[in-house]
């Protein structure tokens, strides 16, 4: 971390990119999104762990909802799903339960998630549906120009709160943790090495993992979740953090005023396919339960 | 309708095996070969002591209705069956019990209720199932025995029934069914028979060995399993909620998934999810749970996903009555959504028409890359026919897209061609990456909003389906009756096309000039086959069962021409006689430029 600064490039920078390979998992279309949104670390990160976990771009899926965060399958060199707002877990799960074999990533804002969505968020969690569920938060509605978001801090000035956000926030680690998701992590934007880390490690985990990104949005909020307000809260995980120790995970899910990075709870049990495939077996026998 | 045509109409309370005894009839039937058509009418509460009639058609040719008239009645419980008892026709039979007369206040028993022109049988039936089993449960065998007793019908067919719907019990509970059987049979057969029910036996060669009695709901699964469907996802909602329990079952034997997911909404997400990565999906659900679903049917449009929903409807609006029948969710079915949303809708007129439609729905499906709506009503859903499944199945195989071999450069998914059909490529094949969008977009699937783009892709999604009108091994409208120039014109579709079929072949027998056809595409709608039908009809008459006239507004709202409509809410079929009335007004009345 103490190393001096050296002189970047940009050439040699674009040489270095190019010749690394992760570029091939971005499509042709240009972001549409705002110079300086966290988003971009977050295409990059997505891009890099494919790379990393050795996965062809015709073998995943990239299922999103709408909004902002949800134009993000445009982006990427992947077969994609733009859906309807907060459709996105049960469009993914019809997905993986059509084909086990592909690699299965759902994406949404926390608009999307939470608010519209947020009903189908415990049953894509309990059934361990074998997808990765990444939820770009900036907690904010961006993509209609700045309205208070599910996760928008308490006082949050925005035109549909203009005497101030009354709503008390949601926690959604706490959520997911109850859901029962087999995985759940948290990373920032604004740690795009951490969160490429973050994202190849929820990817490669069999079951449903959930990993909630913070994020500013650089245009409608100057004032809450900017880079600098982020940056300054955000924390490391404790080195002793046992991930296998659900109660420990929601404990430091409750410290929202120094939210931390890294992997929360995680744990191995049979995911939905397993499951039906144990169905299947018993269905052929001919018995009825066991 | 030659030969035998008798309905039997059996009345009692729940618990007094009334549908049971209505089960075993039918399926007798239909095993000696004869064609049965049956519905039950039982109370939507799960506990208590509702009304149960289950009626029984039996006849040489199906019959897509139930007769206006019962020929014979059995009444199981006085109270609830009284009401009914005029439902029987002059000369025809009515059966009860005749034991307790003595302790039933006057009128309360039956026997002061039937008409001199019906003939009475009085029987103990209470007695008779206490001394041959040891207490009154088994009635109704002994009811059933002596209906098959009084006319002559074949014991052995009955034992074998009876054996088959108590298999998984232990032996005695048949014998002791099959003992109060017997012993109803003998004192049936031992009565002097006085009315004109003339049950004879079925046609030489009728072989009922591979008949099967299976309600609309049966049919469309097993229509949906000879179609090879992969993966169905669904939320209970009466009445289509025994489809997902039975796949439930059935699917898992076969390497199928069956997810019940926690809503509508997410039931026709994860269908047309599936359909996106190449797998056969459906779901069902009802009116409600199809208003849920609209949005998501707009996606699986605009962004050409094949999936298939069955639809099966109840009264409405809202929660409405959730166990009568209605056909009220045309105009959802054929419009629900935002935005010009066409897409395929089927509407099975009778039970082997659900098994035909709900196969072939993914077929056009998959070739028009579209949702596709089989449509059926509570009606169809619950009422039993005799259909013999084919031996081979009958519907195409999986289309699997194919993306290989293709030039490079990016994927074309929504590439304008000649008829408006696009190449297709499933995720996890090499060179057909794309992504796909509920936003307006152009041929690579990009977010695109120009004028002309929108036009030509909105008549793409359009036009791609007219084809379907034509699609072979598919009835999409049929006439019936008489051809060429006739007076009357009935268009009907759905459930009530039984009774449209009875009430016009008895109005032709009355000497009115008259025809009928059935739509059973509703969108887009065959114009080619209706028009020809209005211009043979001087007026033509459209009864269904809404309050609002939904395909007659469909239907002259896309030809330009008048109908008269006929429209009842009543949570139970259209009856015959209403629909004949209709049409001996019509025959009288006005031209059709001056009814409405």
């Amino acid at each position: 971390m103490n190393e001096p600064l050296k002189p970047v490039y940009l050439d040699e920078k674009l040489v270095e990119i190019r010749a690394d390979g992760h570029q091939d998992y971005r499509s042709k279309a240009l972001p549409t999104w705002c110079p300086g949104c966290g988003y971009f670390s977050m295409a990059e990160g997505f891009t890099q762990s494919l790379k990393r976990l050795g996965r062809e771009p015709e073998d995943v899926v990239v299922v999103s909802g709408i909004g902002c965060a949800s134009r993000f399958p445009f982006f990427i060199n992947a077969y994609g799903f733009h859906t309807l707002h907060g459709r996105t877990l049960p469009v993914a799960t019809g997905v993986k339960q059509a084909n086990d074999a592909l690699t299965v990533v759902a994406v949404g804002g926390d608009g999307d998630a939470f608010a519209i969505g947020g009903g189908h968020i415990p049953h894509a969690a309990r059934r361990n549906v074998d997808i990765t569920y990444m939820v770009f938060d900036n907690g904010i509605y961006g993509l209609t120009k700045g309205q208070t978001s599910p996760t928008s801090v308490l006082g949050f000035t925005t035109p549909t709160t203009p005497y101030a956000n009354g709503d008390e926030p949601l926690n959604p680690l706490m959520m997911l943790l109850a859901a029962k998701a087999s995985w759940v992590g948290q990373a920032y934007a604004g740690n795009p090495h951490h969160l490429t880390d973050m994202m190849a490690e929820a990817i490669a985990h069999r079951g449903f993992s959930y990993l909630h990104i913070l994020s500013p949005c650089v245009t409608f909020d100057k004032t809450t979740r900017t880079y600098k307000n982020l940056g300054m809260m955000v924390r490391d995980l404790p080195a002793d953090h046992d991930r296998r120790n659900l109660m420990a995970a929601m404990a430091e899910a409750t410290k929202v005023d120094r939210p931390a990075l890294g992997v929360f709870y995680e744990e191995e049990r049979p995911t939905l396919a397993d499951v039906m495939d144990g169905i299947a077996e018993r269905a052929r026998k001919g018995i009825a339960a066991e | 309708m030659t030969g035998t045509d008798v309905q039997f109409a059996i009345c009692g309370s729940a618990g007094d095996g009334t549908i049971a005894a209505g089960d075993i009839l039918k399926r007798t039937m239909a095993a000696m070969g004869y064609k049965v058509i049956a519905f039950d009418i039982y109370p939507a509460e799960i506990r208590g002591f509702g009304k149960c009639i289950s009626r029984v058609r039996v006849s040489i040719e199906q019959a897509y209705s139930l007769k206006r008239r019962s020929d014979v009645f059995l009444s199981l419980n006085d109270a609830h069956a009284i009401p009914h008892v005029g439902e029987v026709r002059d000369f025809g039979a009515v059966v009860y019990d005749d034991a307790p007369i003595a302790t039933i206040p006057e009128g309360a028993h039956i026997s002061a209720h039937i008409r001199p022109a019906q003939l009475p049988y009085g029987a103990s039936f209470r007695q008779i199932s206490d001394k041959v089993t040891g207490n009154a449960r088994a009635r109704n065998l002994v009811a059933l025995g002596y209906l098959a007793g009084l006319y002559g019908m074949p014991r052995d067919a009955f034992h074998k029934t009876i054996g088959r719907k108590f298999a998984t019990k232990a032996a005695s509970v048949t014998q002791v069914n099959v003992r109060a059987f017997d012993a109803g049979y003998d004192a049936g057969a031992s009565v002097f028979k006085l009315d004109d029910v003339v049950m004879a036996p079925p046609p030489v060669g009728a072989d009922g060995s591979r008949a099967q009695m299976m309600t609309g709901n049966g049919a469309t699964v097993r229509g949906l399993l000879d179609a090879d469907i992969d993966c169905f996802f669904g939320y209970p909602i009466t009445p289509a909620t025994s489809i997902m329990e039975r796949l439930a079952t059935d699917l898992p034997k076969r390497g199928g998934r069956m997810l019940q997911t926690e809503d509508e909404i997410s039931a026709i997400a994860a269908t047309i999810g599936a359909g996106y990565a190449g797998a056969r999906a459906a779901t069902a659900t009802s009116g409600p749970g199809l208003a849920l679903m609209t949005e998501m049917m707009g996606l699986g449009v605009i962004a050409e996903v094949p999936s298939v929903t069955i639809v099966s409807q109840r009264g409405g609006p809202s929660t409405g009555l959730p166990t009568k029948t209605e056909q009220s969710d045309l105009n959802l079915a054929v419009y629900g959504g935002s935005g010009d949303a066409q897409r395929i809708v089927l509407a099975p007129t009778n039970v082997e028409g659900c098994y035909r439609c709900a196969g072939i729905a993914f077929e056009l499906a998959e070739k028009f890359q579209t949702p596709v709506i089989v449509l059926i009503d509570l009606y169809l859903s619950n009422r039993y026919e005799t259909v013999i499944p084919p031996e081979v199945k009958p519907f195409a195989p999986k289309a699997i897209p194919d993306a290989a071999g293709r030039s490079s450069g990016p994927f074309k998914r929504f590439a304008f061609t000649d008829d408006g059909l696009s190449p297709r490529a499933i995720p996890g094949q090499n060179g057909g990456v794309h992504t796909i969008t509920g936003l307006e977009h152009n041929e690579l699937g990009r977010p695109a909003d120009q004028a002309d783009n929108h036009q030509r892709m909105s008549r793409k999604r359009h036009d791609k389906l007219l084809a379907a009108t034509r699609h072979p091994g598919l009835t999409v409208a049929k006439r019936f009756g008489r051809t060429g120039k006739v007076d009357v014109g009935i268009l009907g579709w759905g459930s009530t096309f039984g009774e449209i079929l009875e009430a016009m072949y008895a109005a032709e027998r009355e000497g009115i000039s008259c025809s009928a056809m059935k739509v059973v595409m509703l969108s887009p709608l065959p114009v080619h086959l209706i028009e020809p039908f209005f211009d043979d009809c001087r007026i033509v008459l459209v009864p269904e069962l809404n309050h609002e006239g939904q395909l007659a507004h469909l239907v002259s709202g896309t030809l330009g021409r008048p109908v008269v409509r006929l429209d009842r809410v009543t949570g139970a079929p259209m009856e015959v006689d209403t629909i004949l009335a209709e049409i001996r007004r019509l025959a009288l009345g006005p031209a059709a430029g001056n009814a409405a």
